[in-house]
């Protein structure tokens, strides 16, 4: 009996250990890390842009039994838009961002709203890596 | 005389007498009761003096925070804080030339790329690769941080070659060794960056010319500096050095060369890759083993 414990308590954590880690739970708030981006139509690279958010933006993940995303992508509200954001640009915790930290500098770059649009999409493109040991 | 001296007398007398308690003022009557002293010892024993001087130590604090606070709002970025934003926004002013904004299917590079990284000795690197609609450059690395590598491809040019994910990890490797040695980085270096980086403009306005200049700086080397074949010469020697010691990717990163080399002399939509990369036809010749008499 005991070893039967043992043995649903390994299976348990290896379990724990095994699943894909989230930073971020439904219904929870998040917050965007990336410096721009886009809320997304539809869990899709290419897909139109619902509005255009800034890093430290916080917006509320939602579960919905009707709309089936992949793990790449997480299903969020931001004020009266609920569209897709990339998960790898979300976070629990309030980002470091380059314009909470320079916020005068990034003010005097006067950025008009097609530059802004382009950097969003830029952070839709980049593929980021790490080189594992 | 007489009559002033009198006059004296009775104003003194008057000033000496006590005003009728019916003729004084309710005021001056509560100052008869109060004891000041008394109440300034209550205070001291209350410890009312110290909590006011502790809330004035307190605003001073706050204010002293405030100050400080906005300072830190007018702070220019730091070198690492910098570049990359510096590369960004070139990135998003030159979109229609370089084409990046378009639909195309993921390649799953990063885990080829991160493979050879790996194999070369550069593990906890972080890169983020952009893939290019655009013929040229055909590669490059952006200046970015230490920890971090900025990586363009052109799918154009990867697919006119039909480059395999190993060899377009090949091209990139190439620019890891160019970000290692500090190129571009160091060869559109604005001149008053070092000054101005992590400086502090309050009551100014920021000095954005670095930012700019870094943007011309890339748009003039890509069209019409490059590097040069001293440059190429150290990279095709490190590569040579890297590879060594794994001959499949040897052998490939030399048919690589053999590959641009053919398209570059004979395609033109490709011949600006010269300007920017000297030459392959080189760098077969600089890979090749010296001839040693036996």
């Amino acid at each position: 009996m005991e070893s039967v414990k043992t043995a649903v308590v390994l299976f348990l954590a290896a379990a724990a250990l095994a699943a894909p880690k989230k930073a971020t739970v439904p219904g929870g708030t998040v917050y965007f890390t990336a410096l721009l981006g886009h809320v997304h139509q539809a869990p899709s690279r290419p897909s139109p842009s619902l509005t255009t958010i800034q890093c430290g933006h916080p917006l509320r993940e939602v579960s919905d039994p009707k709309v089936v995303v992949g793990g790449e992508w997480a299903h969020v509200q931001v004020a009266d838009h609920r569209g897709f954001v990339w998960r790898r640009h979300l976070s629990g915790k309030r980002p470091n961002c380059f314009q909470a930290r320079h916020p005068k500098f990034f003010d005097a770059l006067q950025l008009d709203l097609a530059e802004l649009y382009y950097w969003g999409r830029l952070y839709d493109h980049w593929e980021e890596g790490e080189v594992g040991p | 005389m007489i009559g002033t001296l009198a006059f004296l007398a009775v104003l003194t007398l008057r000033a000496q007498t006590p005003v009728p308690n019916d003729a004084r003022l309710p005021q001056e009557k509560e100052l008869d009761v109060v004891d000041f002293q008394h109440v300034k010892d209550v205070l001291k024993k209350d410890g009312l003096m110290q909590e006011v001087r502790r809330k004035k130590e307190e605003v001073a604090r706050i204010q002293g925070l405030r100050v400080e606070q906005e300072r830190a709002r007018h702070a220019w970025p730091s070198e690492d804080d910098f570049w990359p934003l510096a590369s960004e926004l070139w990135l998003v002013k030159n979109a229609p030339s370089l084409k990046w904004d378009f639909d195309r299917p993921e390649y799953g590079l990063e885990e080829t790329f991160a493979q050879l990284l790996r194999t070369t000795g550069r593990i906890g690197k972080h890169f983020r690769i952009l893939a290019l609609d655009a013929p040229a450059p055909a590669h490059f690395n952006l200046p970015w941080t230490a920890q971090e590598y900025c990586l363009l491809f052109s799918v154009p040019f990867a697919r006119t070659l039909d480059l395999s994910k190993t060899e377009i990890s090949l091209l990139l490797l190439e620019e890891v060794l160019r970000a290692d040695e500090g190129w571009p980085r160091e060869l559109v270096r604005p001149a008053k960056l070092k000054e101005l980086a992590g400086s502090n403009f309050t009551g100014a306005k920021p000095d954005l010319t670095p930012v700019f200049e870094v943007g011309t700086g890339l748009t003039d080397f890509l069209r019409d500096k490059g590097y040069s074949f001293q440059q190429q010469f150290l990279i095709t020697k490190k590569m040579d050095s890297l590879l060594k010691a794994h001959p499949e990717l040897w052998n490939a990163y030399v048919r690589l060369l053999g590959k641009i080399d053919r398209l570059v002399k004979g395609n033109p939509t490709h011949a600006s890759y010269l300007k920017l990369f000297p030459s392959p036809e080189m760098q077969i010749r600089w890979l090749a083993p010296e001839d040693k008499p036996l």
